[in-house]
Order: structure tokens, then C-alpha cells, then sequence
């Protein structure tokens, strides 16, 4: 019983990981991100690829990160020159574009066959020791980052970052070189996204390309803007809340009975959607917490 | 030779039709100044109706065409009466959002009623003509007929109708527009239901040539997308343009990098037109900070 | 309402959702049996129908006394066709609902993802993958294939060849594990025989046009072309090559190549295409048995989820190794009974029945499924036969039947 909820738990916080990256990449530098989930994919497969070759799994989760972390530099140097609505889809293209790399290049990750077999974390301890340990590591983690987050968000870096947002020509007018940070930043929080990435492939322990698809990056999203972005209490919330509704739909099926299980997919796809319009229209600070208080 | 001729062709046809929801979306982009990301969906639902029509007793493909065309004009406007009207005034990246949320929605709306399986429209199946090895199918001229047609028509209300001018004034300076005193909102809805009824025929075509199912739209997102760059946004003639010229670069790719990296094609043309020339072919609306 | 009460709520709902299973599992004196099918998500044309089996074969077992002392109680989820879903909803149905084995599982990436929690539960796992590599993790032999490999598919399409005698095979593959797996084991086949397979392409799914990859394939002249394909992209790829004009003969599995192909382009276009299938047993009286409450129970006759065929004998084997047993057996034992139950050796039933009356006068059966004859072979995969269908005038008409040897 326990163990059903630890498992959730663990899914939950590898949404919150994510969902901290997105927040530094947005929250913080306003960069749109459509295209997390690739870094999300470079982490797992990093991770899963070394692990299945031998590698300790302390080394691969680093490896994890930091390719997750330098995978992100051409896209965060485009950045610099794009308006955030091209960075958008740009990202996506870019998210579909290491997905079908991955698909295609068999010879290295067994492309649509997948990854199975990967090592879990704590393998040594039995299975259900194993996840509890994973559980209260995952946790500790996601509040070390969260705490980081907010250390970086008030520090002098943070406050200069939070104020490029809008007025990059006055910061350069004052001698301040943002763009530095700005990558600095993103590359950070694609490094998280990658460390995600490696968490969940050693607990699901096999990965294949279908599963980094562009609608991940949309549920962490709209687990964001819900939750309110910009302030880590809101990346946080955000992926509980998107938890719920995932692993709660499995129980809408038994309230709403006219629903065939099959529609349910439908229902699941229209709520995101739904969610994604009024969230925009109705909860503007979702998305644009000016006033934040992390 | 002939292996270029024919891809050439298949590229050009597969371009014509691609450029309808290009065109749908540098409208948006040069009016609204968003990327309408439920353009893809639009394409979708305008595909579903007339196939749904057409199964239903009418017989005029033509005739399903336009119920289907008016059909999806009238989801378009009322997505930006209730939608994107509101969010004008907010940032970009939330009408790009909201717009990501409506094709989900309208997604899951036909998949729930009309299933996940295919649907065909019923065309008579006939033979192709063969060049001595070039072969072009009677079929898919139709088709880029009707998308030509089409795109004749639109261009033609966009340069020598009183609306297309006042459109192109509001794309290129809203400010000077207003001024000037075009009525706005009669003007907007005009532009909407013409983005729908694009968007439509574009999904018709498109299913046509292929099957219908719900991805039909989506799939064809980020090649549209880049084709609008490619021309230029704000730019009808660059969407056309960018949208030939994507479609043949991805079949001429074929025989070096096999049909798998077509769209890492259109991502990577994107990511160079946006890093060498970001107004595009022929735009002249600045995109960079 | 705000956050907080919303997190308060849903927690509370979710906590509500659960009770009865919880009171359930104190109960004893059942048995436990978890279904995880695809009923949503590209597995959803097989999946409600593939669940519906599992629970029409449990009623049947328990209307016939239960197995081994004991009724089964069924516990059904969603396993979406996704490995972290069905990650979770295997850990629910093990945890929550204790399951002791666990039927149904459809694509290769979720048996994948659920085979390590079901062997460290050490329960049974049984699914109509297709992927070779869940052989090789079945470490603790707990896991039960019925659905034949993709390997073994492309061998069946080998032997069609050979029989056929075509010389010049190219190959088109859907690029999943499951697409791809079809043509890597037809060129295995073909050319451990001495062949040479002309032309290879893999195509992307959710295209509008297949030209370029088609004409690649045709530019190599080849006689027969075997896919490893769906309806969807069937369609597109039929009717480009039916209007290019271009002579050549088509091999494709039977979830492609269905009435629903014929209905999509038409009778002249897939005349003469040759549609491979495991069949279900179709001759035995176990799939006449398995068809008849099928069609009462969906609408739809036994032939169009050849899936639920496959699920439902996943549940009357269980309910036979369960009885074979005896009361009060151990999982491990009952699993130990299944290669047993299902072959040679033994008189041959074909209901559960059947089997249990033979049993209880303590003589060995061999339950010949409906969805084939069900016998394991050292991996625990079994070997249907393969059907091979030809279309003429819009009609599937059986032609042959192809048999692999098991252990290949």
C-alpha cells in the first residue's frame, strides 16, 4: 500500500525536478522553453547508456546532467536572438528533432526497441527498500534545488536576471552583460531537466523515444503556470497537482460512467487544453508573477 | 534525373498544400502578432467534417469542402472572440499557449466523438502518368490545383480588395492603421474566418492525399511554422514561397538522409534562417530582441 | 477553491477510492488476478476487447466452481500503452490489490517496464508482446508470451516467400519495435537461407505521403514487398503504389492488411495481397467456445482481436495451473504447472471445464487454446501458427497455414 504512494511520490518529484528547471529557464530569465523534454531524453539516455555499459551510477547521474547542461548552449546562444515566441517554437523543433535522432540512430540507443533493463537506484537494497531510499533521496534533492532556487532568485544575480525580463537595452546601458547569465541560467536548468531525465529512467528501468514526446513538455507546463510560475512554491505545487490529475484520471473512470476507457485518453488530451486556455485567460499571474515572492 | 524530377514533384505538390495553413498562420502572425499554434488542429477539423459529410450522404466533395471550410471559419472566429481577443494585451507566449491548449482541445473533441481510427475520403483511385520514369498522379494535380486556386484567391483578396488592403496596413503598422481609422473588429473577424476557411481546405487537401486522423494537423505544425519564417512573416507570398521551397529541400534530403530527418530538416532550416536572416525571404517584420 | 483545498480534496477522493480494495485484500480464500490491457492509447483498438476477454474467462472459471479451492478475483487498469503509466498501475494492482499475477500487458516498452516489479513480487506475468528481448529478462521464468515474436513473424514471412517462390524481396518497416522487428526477422530468415533482400526502407509515421520511400523500394524492381506496417500507413502506401502502376505483390500483417484496408481503397487495389496473421486456433473447439461468448459479450466476432483470444486463454491456463496445483498452492508452484497445463503430454480439452473434470480424476491435460495451441517453449514464449490470408474480391481467404518450429 505504502509502496503504491512511494512510487507516486517518486513520479511526483521527478515532475518537480523538471518543473524547477522550467522555472529557472522562464521564472527567472523569461527564456520559453517548448522544448524541455529534450533535455529531459539526453539525461535519461545518457544515464540509462552508461549505466547499462557499467559506469557507477553516481558518474552517470553527473554525466546526465552535464550533457543535459551542454546540449542546451546552441539552443541558449539562438535564444539570445530570437523573441520568445520564436524561441518557442524553436525549441519544439529542436525537442523533436533530438527525439527522432534518438529514434534513428539504433546503432547507439537501440532506437525504437528501447532501453530495457536499466539498473535501479539502490538496487542492492531490495526492491521496496530500494524505492523508499530513492524516495527520500528524490526528496532531499528537490529541496536542496528548490532552496538553491530561491538563494539564486534573491541573490544580486538573481535580482539582475529577474530585471532583464523586459529591459535588456537599460541593463546594457548601465554596463551589465546579461546574456551570459541568461545561458548560464537556461543551461542550468536544462541540466536539472537531464537529471530528471536519469531519475526516471532508473526507476521505470526502460525508456524508448515514444516516451519524450512533446506532450511531456506540455504537462510540465501547464503543471507550471497552474502551480504559478516564477516562484518555487508554484514549480512545486504545479507538479503535485499535475500528478494528481494524471494518476487521478485513473479513478475518473469509475465516477463517470458513460465514458468508455477509451475516450478517456480524449478527456485526459481535452483537460490539458483546457486547463493551458483558462490558465492563460483567467490566472494571468500564472504565467507572469511580477510581484513574486519565491 | 529522373529520381530528382520525381522527387522535385512530390516536393512542390506536398509544398502547394502546405502552404495554405502557412499562409493561415503568417496572417495571424503579421495581424495578432502570435504564432496561432491551433492552426494545425484547424487543418484537422476541417478534414474531419468533410470526411464526416462526404460519409454521411453528401456527395459533392466540393459541396463538403465548403460546409467544412465555413464550419471550421466559424470555430475560428469564436476561438478569437472568446480566446485570443482577450489576450492581446498580454504577452505573446500566452496567446501561443492558450493556442497550443485550443489544438489539444479541439483534438481531443473529434477523437472522442470520430475515434482514433482513419478515415478516407472516397475518391475514385486512378492510374499514373508515366514520363518514361517521371510519374505524376492525375490525382494530385488535383489537388495542387485546388490548393493554387485557393492561394489565387486569397492573394487576390489581399491585394485587390479594399479588406486585404486594410489588412496588410494593420500587419505592417498597426498604430498608423488605427489612426487611420480602418474599423478594427469587422476587420478582425474577416481575417478569422479566412485563417478557418485556410486552414480547412488545407486539412482537406491534406487529407486527401493521406488518411484523416486526429495528428493530421499537429504533424504538419512545425513545417508550416518554418515555412512561415523561411518566407518571412507577415508575408503571404513568403509563406508560399517558404513553404515550396521547405517542402522540396525535405524530398530532395531524402536520398541523403533517408524520410526519418525531414523534420530535423525543417527545424534546421529554421534555426539557420533565424540565425542569418531573421526577417525571412521577403519579411520585413523584425523577430530578433 | 483555492490550492489548497483543491490538494485537500483530491487526496481525500483518492484515499476514498481505495477502501475497498483494501477491505478485498484481507479477504481470503481468492485468488488474485490483475489485468493491465491498452485501453487507451495505440493499443486501444485491442484493449477493452482484450480486458473483456480476461473478465469473460474469470466468470467462466468461477461459474464452473473456481480453480484449485478458490474463486479468482479480477482487479482491471489502464495501462494506456505507456511504460510509466503502466509502471504505476502495475505497482497499484500489486500493491493495493495484491495481485498474484498479472495478464495482458500489450506493447513490448510495457511488459518491458513491468516484468521487474512483477518478478520481484514473484508473480506471474503474462502478455502478447512482442519484443525478443523480454526472453532474455525472464530471468525467473515467470513470464508467459503468447503472442509470437516479432522474429518469429518475419520467419513465417520468409517461409510465405520461399513457398510462394519469390526471388527478389524488399522490405518497408513502420518504425517502432514492433514494425522494424517484423522486417529485421524476415531478413534474418531470408538470408540465413541464402537470400538477398533488395531494397530496405523505414518509414516515419503520421505522414501524408509515402512517395519518396516507395519509390526507392520500386526502383529496386523487386517481386514482392513485406511489410512491417499499420492501416493507417498501409492505406497511404497502397494506394500510392496502385497508382504508380508498378507490378509487385505485397506481404503484410494482419492487423494492416484487414477488412478495413479493403474498405479504405477498394477491391482492386488489395487483390491478390497476402495478409499473415497468428491464428487463432480456429479449427479447435475452444475457439468456437471463445467466439461464441466473445460475440455475445462485445458485438464483434472473435476474429477481429485476435489480442483477446490470447488474453483469454491467458486466464483459463492460469485457472488450470491454479487447479492443477491443488489447494493452498504457492504462486511459485501454480507457475510451475502452466507449462504443464498447456503441453503435449496430456489429453487434449479445450475448455476450462474440461480440463478441471480431467484433473480432478488426476490425469494430465493439454488445453489447446483458442488462440493457439499453447505450448511453451523453454522461454515460456509460445509459437501460434501463422494464417496466411489472401484478399480476393475484397474477401480474406484463407490459403495456407504456416508453422514455426518452436525453440528457433
Amino acid at each position: 500500500m505504502i509502496a503504491y504512494f512511494v512510487a507516486i511520490g517518486i513520479v511526483s518529484l521527478i515532475y518537480a525536478l523538471l518543473a524547477l528547471g522550467l522555472n529557472l529557464q522562464f521564472g527567472l530569465t523569461r527564456l520559453v522553453n517548448f522544448g524541455i523534454v529534450a533535455f529531459f531524453a539526453i539525461g535519461a539516455y545518457t544515464s540509462a547508456l552508461l549505466a547499462l555499459a557499467g559506469v557507477p551510477l553516481l558518474i552517470s547521474f553527473i554525466c546526465a546532467t552535464l550533457l543535459a547542461g551542454f546540449a542546451a548552449l546552441p539552443i541558449g546562444l539562438l535564444s539570445l536572438r530570437l523573441r520568445e515566441d520564436y524561441l518557442a517554437i524553436a525549441t519544439l523543433g529542436f525537442s523533436e528533432a533530438v527525439r527522432i535522432t534518438i529514434q534513428q540512430e539504433e546503432w547507439l540507443t537501440k532506437g525504437v526497441q528501447g532501453l530495457p533493463g536499466i539498473p535501479k537506484v539502490f538496487a542492492s537494497l531490495g526492491t521496496s527498500q530500494a524505492d523508499n531510499a530513492l524516495f527520500v533521496l528524490l526528496l532531499a534533492l528537490t529541496a536542496l534545488v528548490a532552496w538553491g532556487t530561491v538563494r539564486l532568485t534573491r541573490s544580486p544575480l538573481g535580482r539582475l536576471l529577474r530585471a532583464i525580463g523586459d529591459d535588456e537595452p537599460a541593463l546594457m546601458a548601465l554596463g551589465k552583460n546579461p546574456t551570459k547569465f541568461k545561458v548560464q541560467i537556461f543551461m542550468l536548468g536544462a541540466g536539472l531537466a537531464g537529471l530528471a531525465g536519469a531519475f526516471y529512467a532508473h526507476f521505470i528501468t526502460f525508456i524508448s523515444p515514444e516516451q519524450f514526446l512533446p506532450l511531456v513538455t506540455f504537462y510540465v507546463w501547464m503543471g507550471l503556470i497552474m502551480g504559478g510560475s516564477g516562484t518555487v512554491r508554484g514549480a512545486l505545487g504545479g507538479a503535485v497537482l499535475l500528478m494528481i490529475f494524471l494518476e487521478g484520471s485513473r479513478f475518473i473512470k469509475d465516477w463517470i460512467p458513460g465514458v468508455s476507457e477509451v475516450q478517456m485518453a480524449s478527456v485526459r488530451l481535452a483537460a490539458v487544453g483546457l486547463a493551458l486556455i483558462l490558465v492563460t485567460l483567467y490566472r494571468p499571474n500564472g504565467l507572469f508573477s511580477g510581484n513574486s515572492k519565491t | 534525373m529522373i529520381q530528382f524530377l520525381n522527387l522535385l514533384i512530390n516536393g512542390v505538390i506536398e509544398g502547394l498544400v502546405v502552404a495554405l495553413p502557412a499562409l493561415a498562420m503568417t496572417l495571424v502572425m503579421g495581424v495578432n502578432r502570435f504564432p496561432n499554434a491551433a492552426t494545425g488542429d484547424l487543418m484537422t477539423t476541417g478534414a474531419y467534417t468533410a470526411v464526416i459529410l462526404q460519409a454521411l450522404g453528401v456527395s459533392s466533395l466540393l459541396g463538403a469542402t465548403v460546409l467544412a471550410a465555413l464550419g471550421t471559419a466559424i470555430i475560428s472566429v469564436i476561438s478569437y472572440e472568446l480566446i485570443f481577443k482577450k489576450l492581446a494585451r498580454q504577452p505573446m507566449i500566452a496567446s501561443l499557449l492558450a493556442a497550443i491548449g485550443l489544438g489539444f482541445l479541439l483534438r481531443s473533441v473529434i477523437s472522442f466523438f470520430a475515434g482514433h481510427d482513419q478515415r478516407n475520403f472516397k475518391l475514385p483511385l486512378v492510374r499514373a502518368w508515366n514520363f518514361d520514369g517521371v510519374r505524376i498522379l492525375p490525382s494530385d494535380l488535383n489537388i495542387a490545383a485546388a490548393a493554387l486556386v485557393c492561394l489565387l484567391l486569397v492573394f487576390f483578396l489581399l491585394y485587390k480588395t479594399s479588406f486585404g488592403r486594410q489588412l496588410r496596413a494593420v500587419s505592417d503598422n498597426p498604430d498608423l492603421a488605427r489612426a487611420s481609422g480602418i474599423r478594427a473588429r469587422s476587420l478582425m473577424i474577416g481575417l478569422w474566418l479566412l485563417v478557418g476557411m485556410i486552414s480547412a481546405i488545407g486539412g482537406v487537401l491534406l487529407g486527401m492525399k493521406a488518411v484523416v486522423m486526429p495528428e493530421l494537423g499537429w504533424d504538419h505544425l512545425i513545417p508550416a511554422f518554418a515555412a512561415m519564417v523561411l518566407g518571412g512573416i507577415g508575408s503571404p507570398v513568403g509563406a508560399v514561397l517558404g513553404a515550396l521551397i521547405m517542402c522540396v529541400a525535405q524530398e530532395l534530403s531524402v536520398p541523403l538522409l533517408g524520410p526519418s530527418y525531414k523534420l530535423v530538416l525543417s527545424f534546421g532550416v529554421l534555426a539557420l534562417v533565424l540565425l542569418i536572416r531573421p526577417s525571412g525571404l521577403m519579411g520585413r517584420t523584425e523577430l530578433v530582441r | 477553491m483555492n490550492r489548497r483545498n483543491l490538494l485537500k480534496l483530491s487526496a481525500t477522493s483518492a484515499a476514498l477510492q481505495m477502501l475497498p480494495g483494501l477491505a478485498l485484500a484481507q479477504a481470503s480464500g481468492v485468488f488474485k488476478v490483475g489485468s493491465l490491457c491498452p485501453v487507451t492509447g495505440a493499443g486501444s483498438p485491442y484493449g477493452p476487447g482484450m480486458q473483456q476477454a480476461i473478465r469473460m474467462a474469470v466468470d467462466e472459471i468461477n461459474a464452473a466452481g473456481g480453480a484449485g479451492g478458490v474463486k479468482l478475483e479480477l482487479f482491471t487498469e489502464d495501462g494506456q500503452t505507456k511504460p510509466d503509466a503502466a509502471v504505476l498501475a502495475a505497482k497499484k494492482l500489486i500493491e493495493i490489490n495484491k495481485v498474484q499475477a498479472l495478464l495482458g500487458t500489450w506493447a513490448s516498452g510495457v511488459t518491458l517496464a513491468v516484468m521487474p516489479l512483477t518478478d520481484a513480487a514473484n508473480i506471474i506475468q503474462m502478455n502478447t508482446s512482442g519484443a525478443p528481448a523480454i526472453s532474455n529478462l525472464d530471468t525467473k521464468d515467470l513470464v508467459w508470451r503468447y503472442q509470437a515474436t516479432n522474429d518469429r513473424f518475419g520467419q513465417a514471412f520468409a517461409e510465405i516467400c520461399k513457398k510462394n517462390g519469390y526471388k527478389r524481396p524488399a522490405t518497408m518497416a513502420f518504425n517502432n519495435a514492433s514494425g522494424l522487428g517484423n522486417t529485421q526477422g524476415f531478413t534474418k530468415a531470408w538470408e540465413a537461407a541464402g537470400g538477398k533482400v533488395v531494397a530496405h526502407v523505414t518509414y516515419e509515421p503520421n505522414r501524408p505521403s509515402y512517395r519518396s520511400e516507395l519509390q526507392k523500394i520500386l526502383d529496386a524492381k523487386p517481386d514482392v514487398i513485406v511489410t512491417g506496417s499499420y492501416l493507417p500507413d498501409s492505406t497511404i502506401i497502397l494506394r500510392e503504389w496502385f497508382q504508380s502502376g508498378v507490378p509487385v505483390k505485397w506481404i503484410m500483417p494482419g492487423w494492416a492488411a484487414n477488412p478495413d484496408l479493403v474498405k479504405a481503397l477498394g477491391n482492386e487495389v488489395c487483390e491478390g495481397l497476402i495478409s499473415v496473421d497468428s491464428v487463432s486456433n480456429e479449427k479447435s473447439a475452444s475457439y468456437a467456445h471463445f467466439d461464441k461468448m466473445y460475440t455475445k459479450a462485445t458485438g464483434k466476432a472473435g476474429s477481429t482481436n485476435v489480442y483477446a483470444a490470447m488474453t483469454y486463454d491467458m486466464a483459463i491456463v492460469l485457472g488450470l495451473a491454479i487447479e492443477a496445483a491443488g489447494p493452498g498452492a504457492t504462486v511459485a508452484q501454480v507457475n510451475a504447472k502452466i507449462r504443464e497445463v498447456g503441453n503435449p503430454g496430456g489429453t487434449a480439452v479445450y475448455t476450462f471445464a474440461e480440463g478441471k473434470a480431467l484433473l480432478a480424476k488426476k490425469e494430465k491435460i493439454n488445453y489447446e487454446g483458442a488462440s493457439s495451441k499453447l505450448d511453451f517453449d523453454k522461454f515460456g514464449d509460445v509459437t501460434p501458427d501463422f494464417g496466411v490470408y489472401v484478399i480476393e474480391k475484397g474477401e480474406l481467404v484463407r490459403r495456407d497455414v504456416v508453422s514455426i518450429a518452436s525453440g528457433a
